[in-house]
This record gives C-alpha cells, sequence and structure tokens, in this order.
C-alpha cells in the first residue's frame, strides 16, 4: 500500500486551491444539494452559526479530508468496502 | 461527604446481613479509607482496601443466573434515604423479593430530582406521573405473584433514565434538536422496550448534546447538563453526548440509563462521572428507534454503576431484531450475568481458560511531557480564547490531570497483574496512525448528511450550533466515501491480527478507533484526581475487545471493581458543597438554572434559531474535545 506518486506540478494541491475556488465549489454543490445557506447571518459571533464560520468550516474540511483519504492506496485487488466490519468479521467467520 | 454514602449504606446492610444470615456471599465491610475522594484504591497500595468484599456481595460475587433469577446476596432493607443508593442489580433483587415497593423505589428518584435537577440538569423530561403509575402497578402486580412464583421481569421496579433520542411511545423525544422539539413517537425503541418488557420504569429522557454530538446543550449552544462531580464548575465537562444519562446516574437521579455512541459518547460521560459503561459491538444492540446520527457508527448502550449493572443492562438490551437487519445473524448473545458472577476470583479467560491477556499500545503509560509555559497574551479575549481560564491555567490543568492519568493507568494495570492477567506490550497496526486519524474519522459524515438530506434543504437553522459537520458531510466525494469504507476492513483486520492475535483485551486512549470499525469498548472508573482543578474528579480508563467479545470485557472489569472501590464512590450532593469563590461559579439557588422540563412541558430552549443564544456558550475549556464525544 504504497503512497501515490506526487500529483503532477499542473495539479494545485489542497492546500494551494484558493479560498475562492473552493467557496465556488462549496456553494455549487450546495445548490445542486438544494441547500442554502443565506437564510444564515452573515457574520454574527452571537448567532448558533452564520456564513461565515460556515464557509470557514468547509474550507478547512476539503484542505483536510478528501485528499487524505485519496492518498491512501489501496491495491485494486483489494477490500471491497465494508461499512460494517465487525458484521463482515462475524459473518464470515462461519 | 457524599462520596461517603455509598460506604456507610455498604456497611449498615453489611451489619443487618450478618445478624440475618450467615452465608459467604454477605455483604463485607467496608473500611474507611480516608476523608476525601482520591485517596483510596486497590487493594494492596495501602488506601482503598476494603472494597473487595463489597463488591463480591453487591455484585460481582452474587449475581450469578440468568435474567429473571437474580441470585444477590440476602440483604437488610434500606432506610428510605438510602434507597437512591443502590445499584441496578441490588435494587432489582429487593424489588424481587418484596423488601422495597417499587412506589417508594420510584418516589426516592423523584424526590432527588426535584431536589437536585435544576442545578444538574440532566433531565428534558421527567415524567412523574406515568412512572408512579407504572410503580403502582408493579406493586399490585408483585402483590399477586408472591408466593406463587409468577414470572416477573428482572427488573421489574426498577427507576431508568433514557436518552432522549430513544423512541418512547407517547412522550417526547426531541434529541436536543429543533429538528425533533415536537416529536412524540408512538412506539419505542427496540432495546428500550425489552427493558421496560424486563418491568424497567421509565423516570425520564435525559440532556444530550443536540442530535447526539457533543457535551449536553440546547440547539443554540447554552450548556444544560453538569458534571456531578463539579455540579458548581460549568467549565467541566459532563462527557458528552450522553451527558444527562451520566449525570442522572452519578447523581443518584437513577438506577441506570442508556446512551448511545457514535465517537466516544458512552465511554466518555462514563470516564468524567465515575460510571462503568459500555458500547457493544455494532449489531449487538438493535438501532431501531433510536433518531440516528449516523448508519454505521451509532451503537447504543448503557451507562451504569458498575460492571454488573452494566452487564445486568447489555443483557436486556442485546439481540437479534427483525426490525434491525444489523443485529442479525450474529454470534448468540453471552451470559453477561455470568461474566461478571465472579467465579473462584481468578482472572481466566471465560473460554480459552487461562490467563486473560492485557494488550499495552505504545504511549498509554508514557509520562506527559510537561508544556511549554505558555506566555499569557496581552488581550485577555485573545488569551481566554473563548474560555473562562487563561491559557497558562488551562494548559497546566490539562498537564496535571494527564500525569494523574498516567499514575492511574500504571496502578491500574499492576493491580490487574496481581489477578492474574498477563499484560502484553504491543506495537500498533501497520497503518493505525493513518487509518484512525481526523480525516478518516470523517468518513462517517454523509451519512449524516443523507439521514437530514431533507432538513437540510428545508432550513439549515434546524441545525442550530451544529451545522457544520452535517454540511461539510456533503461536500465529501463519493468516490472518497468509498475508500474510506474500504479502509475500515483494512483497519479492522489489522486490528484483529496485530492486536487480537496477541490479546484478549486492549487498552484505548480514545474511542474513535474502535467506534470507525464498531468494536465494543468499557469505559470504567480507574482513580480520581484532585490536582487539575483542586477538587475530586474521576479519572477513566478505557478497553477495547474483539467482534461480540463484550463478556470479556465484563469478566475483566467486574474482577478489578471486586478489589477496587473506585466505582463505590459517589458525588457529594451539591447541597453539601460550597460553591468556590471563583466568578464563573453560580450559586446554588441562582435563578439562573432554569427548573427540569416535567410531562408535557416543551423544550427548555426558547431562544431564536436565527437569533443569539440567550445565555452564554458552552464551554468546557480545561478538556479536550475527546470528551465531548458524538
Amino acid at each position: 500500500m504504497a503512497r501515490r506518486p506526487s500529483p503532477p506540478p499542473s495539479v494545485p494541491s489542497s492546500q494551494e486551491v484558493t479560498d475562492e475556488q473552493l467557496d465556488a465549489y462549496i456553494r455549487t454543490r450546495l445548490a445542486l444539494a438544494g441547500v442554502d445557506l443565506s437564510v444564515l447571518p452573515e457574520d454574527d459571533e452571537d448567532a448558533p452559526a452564520d456564513q461565515r464560520r460556515i464557509m470557514a468550516s468547509a474550507r478547512r474540511f476539503l484542505r483536510s479530508t478528501p485528499g487524505a483519504i485519496a492518498e491512501f492506496e489501496f491495491d485494486p485487488m483489494g477490500p471491497p468496502p465494508a461499512i460494517y466490519p465487525a458484521e463482515v468479521s462475524a459473518w464470515n467467520r462461519g | 461527604m457524599g462520596e461517603l454514602n455509598r460506604r456507610r449504606f455498604l456497611e449498615r446492610m453489611t451489619a443487618l446481613t450478618a445478624t440475618a444470615v450467615a452465608t459467604p456471599a454477605t455483604l463485607g465491610a467496608i473500611p474507611h479509607t480516608g476523608s476525601g475522594v482520591g485517596t483510596g484504591g486497590p487493594r494492596g497500595d495501602g488506601a482503598g482496601g476494603g472494597a473487595e468484599a463489597g463488591r463480591r456481595g453487591a455484585g460481582g460475587g452474587a449475581v450469578a443466573g440468568r435474567l429473571g433469577e437474580l441470585d444477590l446476596p440476602p440483604a437488610g432493607r434500606p432506610q428510605p434515604s438510602e434507597l437512591t443508593e443502590l445499584t441496578l442489580a441490588e435494587a432489582a433483587r429487593l424489588l424481587r423479593d418484596g423488601d422495597v415497593g417499587a412506589v417508594e423505589l420510584v418516589e426516592a428518584y423523584l424526590a432527588r430530582i426535584g431536589r437536585w435537577e435544576p442545578r444538574y440538569q440532566a433531565f428534558n423530561t421527567v415524567v412523574s406521573e406515568t412512572a408512579l403509575e407504572t410503580a403502582r402497578a408493579a406493586d399490585r402486580a408483585r402483590g399477586r405473584a408472591l408466593g406463587r412464583a409468577l414470572g416477573r421481569g428482572p427488573l421489574a421496579g426498577v427507576p431508568l433514565a433514557i436518552k432522549d433520542n430513544y423512541f418512547t411511545a407517547g412522550v417526547r423525544t426531541t434529541a436536543n434538536s429543533f429538528i425533533f422539539e415536537d416529536f412524540v413517537p408512538d412506539f419505542d425503541a427496540t432495546s428500550w422496550a425489552r427493558l421496560r418488557d424486563a418491568g424497567a420504569i421509565l423516570l425520564g429522557k435525559t440532556q444530550m448534546g443536540p442530535l447526539a454530538t457533543t457535551a449536553a446543550s440546547t440547539p443554540t449552544g447554552e450548556r444544560t447538563t453538569v458534571n456531578a462531580w463539579a455540579p458548581f464548575h460549568d467549565n467541566v465537562s459532563p462527557g458528552g453526548s450522553s451527558s444527562g444519562s451520566a449525570t442522572a446516574v452519578a447523581a443518584r437521579m437513577a438506577a441506570s440509563s442508556t446512551g448511545t455512541q457514535t465517537g466516544g459518547s458512552i465511554t466518555n460521560p462514563s470516564n468524567a462521572q465515575g460510571l462503568t459503561g459500555i458500547k457493544p459491538t455494532m449489531g449487538r444492540v438493535s438501532l431501531h428507534g433510536i433518531l440516528p446520527l449516523t448508519y454505521t457508527r451509532d451503537h447504543p448502550g448503557p451507562l451504569a454503576r458498575d460492571a454488573v449493572d452494566a452487564a445486568l443492562m447489555l443483557r436486556i438490551m442485546a439481540g437479534p431484531d427483525p426490525a434491525d437487519p444489523r443485529s442479525l445473524g450474529l454470534p448468540p448473545v453471552p451470559d453477561y450475568l455470568e461474566a461478571v458472577s465472579g467465579g473462584d476470583g481468578a482472572l481466566t479467560h471465560p473460554e480459552r481458560g487461562g490467563a486473560v491477556r492485557i494488550g499495552v499500545l505504545p504511549g498509554f503509560l508514557d509520562e506527559p511531557e510537561p508544556p511549554e509555559d505558555p506566555a499569557p497574551d496581552p488581550d485577555p479575549d485573545v488569551d481566554r480564547i473563548g474560555s473562562s481560564f487563561p491559557r497558562r491555567e488551562r494548559t497546566q490543568a490539562a498537564y496535571r490531570r494527564d500525569v494523574a492519568t498516567a499514575e492511574a493507568r500504571r496502578r491500574m494495570l499492576a493491580t490487574l497483574e496481581e489477578l492474574g492477567a498477563e499484560i502484553v506490550e504491543l506495537d500498533f497496526p501497520a497503518h493505525w496512525e493513518t487509518l484512525t486519524s481526523f480525516n478518516f474519522n470523517n468518513v462517517r459524515l454523509p451519512e449524516r448528511s443523507e439521514i437530514f438530506l431533507e432538513h437540510l434543504r428545508d432550513d439549515v437553522t434546524q441545525f442550530g450550533v451544529s451545522l457544520a459537520p452535517w454540511i461539510n458531510g456533503l461536500l465529501l466525494p463519493a468516490a472518497e466515501y468509498v475508500r474510506g469504507s474500504r479502509a475500515r476492513l483494512v483497519l479492522l483486520q489489522e486490528i484483529l491480527d496485530e492486536v487480537f492475535g496477541r490479546c484478549d483485551l486492549v487498552t484505548q486512549t480514545a474511542p474513535y478507533p474502535f467506534d470507525m470499525v464498531g468494536l465494543p469498548l468499557i469505559g470504567f472508573p480507574i482513580g480520581f484526581e484532585t490536582e487539575s482543578t483542586g477538587y475530586p474528579r474521576p479519572v477513566g480508563g478505557m478497553f477495547g475487545a474483539e467482534p461480540y467479545a463484550e463478556h470479556h470485557l465484563l469478566v475483566v472489569i467486574a474482577a478489578y471493581q471486586r478489589v477496587t472501590d473506585w466505582h463505590l464512590r459517589r458525588p457529594a450532593d451539591p447541597g453539601d458543597l460550597r460553591p468556590a469563590d471563583s466568578g464563573d461559579l453560580r450559586p446554588a439557588d441562582s435563578g439562573e438554572v432554569r427548573p427540569a422540563g416535567r410531562d408535557g412541558d416543551r423544550p427548555r430552549d426558547g431562544s431564536d434559531r436565527r437569533g443569539g443564544r440567550n445565555r452564554s456558550p458552552g464551554r468546557y475549556d480545561l478538556f479536550d474535545v475527546m470528551e465531548r464525544g458524538e
């Protein structure tokens, strides 16, 4: 399970993607899912949630999680997805 | 001090028993171990030696047999003031034998709730009248059954607190959320139905983190439940998200309780409040009728006063349920009561027969490094970064707690070794660091987003302070979700091969790795420390086991609790504690604390979803996020 080689230079790393690019991705994805953040206040520390904090959280998430998971390389003949691994282990014990 | 109540109770029960019955199973005397919590401890360390005999009587050595056939030692009738000191198993026995009535037991708990709930805020809803009606019916049924050996449930008449994400027919089930604030289910969650069918009485629904995320708060983020060990210290986390369940049991406002765990929400509050909590293997307890957070990582289980009570609760909750396919086709449910029965006292593997092997992963016993003393920021707001404590004080408190935790861990392993366990030093599995990382832990997030997609599309303000992870879950591409799901099987296989190939139980310092792959965990008390804050706080330990080996965990912790007394400590009542002279503390009679909800009451949070909070946000800032849980 070796690491993948680094992406070619023309592909920016997740750290190099700009806030503007990420914001466009986030807003597009949320629009496609039918989710509207505009009902939140834009920037209000006293509100339970505001657009500024939600967008900042989303950018941090996108800069870390998808890339880290994508980097973990499997043998194509490796394990299939198992969302209930403990049960798979019990079922396979015979 | 309240923490000595339990010992006084056991001593008195011992005296009554000794005069009434001569039997090896009588409750042993509990010598006083000093005046303060945090002294005491394992037998042999010169501090807490007397607990072994106590546990033989009250639990481990006494609960033998099957459901409905509790075989606890004889004991005298407790004083009314002592009824809430009874463990679940003790209460079940006294009820079975007619030494205590269900009504008087329920009344005793309701009295404590009435007295202390304004401070603890452990409940969302207390169903006083319904509980009393059920108790009266239970007493009438017992009257008819006495002398006729009629089958009665093993928990007949025992009052329980149920987390507010379990469906309870006719009783509001909110998950502390705007989304379900008016939801009244018309059926019971399977696991609660099993407890109810065993005779348990619902006292109320407990406070929790909104939608089972973080420690208990309103949907707008206002703290609710306090830690029973620090009821005047709002900054001390009660553990989450099953916060109210833990506080209700620790504060003797329920005999036992239920929780759910997706990321530590049973084991963390158990550790935070000196309880024994089990997160069983995925599928062992049905999730049908429990408001979901994720499909693949939600686990229902008990929070209890000791391993015997946890075994009794789990034995009733566990088993296949046609309504939840995840619970089907699994190994048979072992007899957890047999696992905690004590046998000849030796700590042996329940199936293999040899010494139980306890694996210790790297770092578990390491002494923490003294932190760099952070220079205070000239701006006090920046220095506190949203905390009620300055940065330097926070850092030092966390370090002192880490030092005490390391010492408690060493002592706990030494005790288990004295009991006959074999300690096995292990390395981490090959990809442990990567596959248990924050990023792979995030693979769960799309599940919650999918479950609540209609609500996200309808109005995101319904998620209150918890919204961010629901949005993030919408952003993880499907290919990465599938890859993360493949990684779970890699992680599990490495754990089975490289960890459980060499040991039976393994130490854990965080719940997430075993939550990710659905393996069982037990949280249990291993000590106390006063060094971090100046007042006693429980220190918890955690073990994991192979799939569906909850009985292995129970065997070991029941044995540990027969020779230690950490689980016997009880927090003092708020009335016995004088609030410290500190600006962050509220007096007990402060009008800031709202009364607990009662039957049919509206949710206590009346704040606007888009508007500000009407109290300060929750800050459990002496502790890291791991104690918040979900």
